[in-house]
C-alpha cells in the first residue's frame, strides 16, 4: 500500500524575540533652535554734519575750558620778567628803521595790460557806463550807454564780460555779451557769487543777469512797476541780507531822488523791500546851507557809498552838489509826493559843505570809519571826515568834470580820480597834498573817463572805461599795492585834523 | 585768580602793547583782550608755529631748547613766551 502524500505549504513559524521590544519614535527633525540677531542697525553715530558756515560769536571758551589757577600763576611769574625785558628792548630798539623787505617781484611802471572793447558798440558811438569786477577778481564786466544821452534815450545797450585769466582772450570778443533794451546806467557784480551781475538801466528798471546761463540770463528784474524808479538808475550795490544769510539785497539809487532796496522774489521779480526819498524839506540844515543860494536844490542822488565799519550808516552825492551821511535806522517817514508800497524813509543826518557843482561820486574809506571821498562837475575832491561839515582837503584836480572816485582796497592813503580830460589819477597821501603821484593818459584827446575800479583780489589792477567805448586794465606799480607801516597812522593824523 | 589778573594787567599795560593772550597745551585760548574770532586765530597759529619752531631747535642740537620766539611784521611784533603747560602770546606795536 503507498501512503497518501500531497504537496501542501505550511505557514512559516514566527518565533517571538524575548529580549528585544520595539517602540514607535517620531522621525521628525526636532526643533532647530533659533536666534534672533539684529539685521538693522538701531545705534547711530553721526560720522560727519553738514553745516553753513555761522557768524553767530563763538561760545565765550573762557567759560568751558578749565583753568588751573596755582599752575598758571605760577607760570606768569615765570615770564613775566623775560616778556617785560623783551617789551621794552622792542620799544627802545633801532635795529629794525628802515628796514624793508620785498616778498614780490617789484613793478616800476604803470602799464596798460588790456584794452577791451565790443566794436559793435563803438560803432554805435556808444560809451563804457561802468565797469566792474566779479567775485573772484578775473572777470570784468563793463555796460555800454550813452551818459550825455540828453532825456529820453531809447538806445540798446550792451553788457560785456571778459574772462582776464582765460587764455585766448580776445580783447575785441568779449565772453558773453548781453543785449538790454534799455542804456545800462551802472553795474554791480555779486559780492560772493561769480556769475551774478546787477544793472541799473536808464529807464528806472534794475536787472540781474546770471552769466553762466547761456540762454536767457536775466535772473529778476523789477519791471516797470509804480515802485520803479521814475529817473534813470545811477548806481546798483550790492547788500548783505541780515535775515537770509545766502541772499543779498539789491539797492538802487536815482536822481528821482529815491534809495530803494529790494528782495528777489521766486518769480523773477525784485519786489521793494524798503526805501529811502530824500526830499528838500528833510535835509537837516546847517548856518552854511542857508547862506547857500541853491536852498531848495534838487535832491536827485547821484551816488552812494556804505560805510565799512558801521553797515547802517552810508554816503550820499547829490546832484545840488553836497554829501549828506544817512543812516538805514532812521525812522522818520519821507514826505515824498509818490505813492510806493512801502513807506519810505527819511534818512538824512548831516549835511556837509558843498562842491561847486553836482556830485558823482562818494567813496567811504576801507581803512578809517570817519573819512570818505567825493567828486564832482568842479574838478575837486574833497576829502571829508563824518565828523564835521567842512572838508578837510579840497583838491583842484581837474579843470573839467571828475566822474568817479575810489579809495584803494590795499593801501589807506591812495585814491583813484576819474576825468573829463582823459585822465586816471592815482593820489596818495604819502607823497603829495597837493598833486596826483600817477597821472594815467587813458585816451587821447579829451575823451572823459567816466568810471574806474580797483580789483580786490589782483589788487595791482585797476579797471577804466571811457567815452570812445574801450575799458582799459591797468597795472599799478609796487608802491600802490603795499601798504607802507606806518600808514594807517598816518592815516589816523589826516582824520584828526578837525577844524573847529 | 586776582593775581593772575594783575599780571595780565601789567603785561597788557606796558608801552605799545596792542593784545595779550594765553593759550593752554592743546592750543585753546584762556585769557585774551581781543575778540574771540581773532583771539582763536592767532591761538591756533601760533601754537603750530611755536611747535614747529621748538622742534626745529632740538633737532639741530637735542640739548638745546626754545625760550622765546619773536615775530616782526611790518605792522607789528608778536612775542611768544611758551611753556610746557601754556603759552603767552603778547603783540606790540613798536615805536617810531
Amino acid at each position: 500500500l503507498a501512503a497518501m502524500f500531497a504537496d501542501g505549504t505550511a505557514p512559516g513559524a514566527d518565533v517571538e524575540s524575548l529580549w528585544r521590544s520595539a517602540r514607535t519614535k517620531s522621525c521628525q527633525t526636532e526643533q532647530i533652535s533659533t536666534v534672533e540677531t539684529a539685521a538693522q542697525s538701531h545705534t547711530s553715530r553721526d560720522a560727519t554734519v553738514q553745516t553753513d558756515q555761522s557768524k553767530d560769536a563763538l561760545q565765550d571758551f573762557q567759560q568751558e575750558v578749565q583753568v588751573d589757577y596755582t599752575s598758571l600763576l605760577s607760570f606768569l611769574q615765570r615770564v613775566e620778567d623775560a616778556v617785560i625785558k623783551e617789551l621794552n628792548k622792542n620799544w627802545k630798539s633801532r635795529a629794525f628803521d628802515g628796514f624793508e623787505v620785498n616778498w614780490t617781484d617789484q613793478n616800476e611802471a604803470v602799464l596798460c595790460l588790456h584794452t577791451l572793447s565790443y566794436p559793435e558798440a563803438q560803432d554805435q558811438n556808444l560809451q563804457v557806463t561802468s565797469v566792474s569786477w566779479n567775485a573772484t577778481g578775473s572777470v570784468v564786466a563793463c555796460s555800454y550807454g550813452r551818459l550825455d544821452g540828453g532825456d529820453w534815450s531809447t538806445e540798446k545797450s550792451y553788457v560785456c564780460t571778459w574772462n582776464l585769466d582765460r587764455r585766448g582772450l580776445n580783447p575785441q570778443h568779449p565772453d558773453l555779451v548781453v543785449d538790454v533794451p534799455s542804456s545800462v546806467m551802472c553795474l554791480a557784480f555779486h559780492p560772493s557769487q561769480p556769475a551774478l551781475i546787477a544793472g541799473g538801466l536808464f529807464s528806472g528798471e534794475l536787472v540781474v543777469w546770471d552769466t553762466s546761463r547761456t540762454e536767457d540770463p536775466v535772473m529778476w528784474r523789477t519791471g516797470m512797476t509804480d515802485d520803479t524808479h521814475t529817473d534813470p538808475v545811477y548806481q546798483v550795490n550790492w547788500l548783505p541780507d541780515a535775515k537770509h544769510r545766502n541772499n543779498s539785497r539789491l539797492l538802487s539809487v536815482s536822481t528821482d531822488g529815491k534809495i530803494l532796496v529790494w528782495r528777489e522774489e521766486r518769480d523773477g521779480r525784485l519786489a521793494l523791500a524798503e526805501g529811502f526819498a530824500m526830499v528838500a524839506q528833510q535835509i537837516p540844515r546847517s548856518t552854511w546851507l542857508k547862506k547857500f543860494t541853491g536852498g531848495e536844490a534838487a535832491v536827485g542822488v547821484t551816488s552812494l557809498s556804505f560805510s565799512h565799519f558801521d553797515h547802517r550808516v552810508f554816503i550820499v552825492g547829490v546832484e545840488g552838489g553836497y554829501s549828506l551821511k544817512c543812516s538805514t535806522a532812521a525812522e522818520t517817514l519821507a514826505l515824498h509826493p509818490t505813492r510806493s508800497s512801502v513807506p519810505l524813509r527819511a534818512p538824512a543826518e548831516l549835511a556837509f559843505s558843498p562842491h561847486g557843482g553836482p556830485v558823482y561820486s562818494v567813496s567811504c574809506s576801507p581803512f578809517h570809519r570817519n573819512l570818505f571821498l567825493s567828486c564832482g562837475t568842479d574838478g575837486q575832491v574833497h576829502l571829508h571826515s563824518m565828523l564835521q561839515t567842512q572838508p578837510l582837503i579840497s583838491l583842484q584836480l581837474s579843470k573839467k568834470y571828475l566822474f568817479c572816485v575810489r579809495w584803494s582796497p590795499v593801501r589807506p592813503l591812495v585814491f583813484a580820480a576819474a576825468s573829463g580830460e582823459g585822465d586816471v589819477y592815482l593820489f596818495d597821501f604819502e607823497k603829495s597834498s597837493q598833486k596826483p603821484a600817477v597821472s594815467i593818459k587813458q585816451a587821447a584827446g579829451e575823451c572823459p573817463v567816466y568810471c574806474l575800479e580797483f580789483n580786490i583780489k589782483q589788487t595791482q589792477l585797476l579797471a577804466a572805461g571811457d567815452a570812445t567805448g574801450t575799458v582799459k586794465v591797468w597795472q599799478l606799480s609796487s608802491d600802490f599795492t603795499e601798504q607802507g607801516p606806518r600808514e594807517l597812522n598816518r592815516l589816523e593824523q589826516l582824520a584828526s585834523e578837525i577844524t573847529d | 585768580m586776582a593775581e593772575v589778573e594783575e599780571t595780565l594787567k601789567r603785561i597788557q599795560a606796558h608801552r605799545g602793547v596792542v593784545a595779550t593772550i594765553v593759550v593752554n597745551a592743546e592750543g585753546i585760548p584762556i585769557r585774551t583782550t581781543l575778540d574771540n574770532s581773532t583771539t582763536v586765530q592767532y591761538a591756533g597759529l601760533l601754537h603750530q608755529l611755536t611747535m614747529k619752531a621748538r622742534s626745529t631747535v632740538r633737532d639741530i642740537d637735542p640739548q638745546n631748547d626754545l625760550t622765546f620766539l619773536r615775530i616782526r611784521s611790518k605792522k607789528h611784533e608778536i612775542m611768544v613766551a611758551p611753556d610746557k603747560e601754556y603759552l603767552l602770546i603778547v603783540i606790540q606795536n613798536p615805536c617810531e
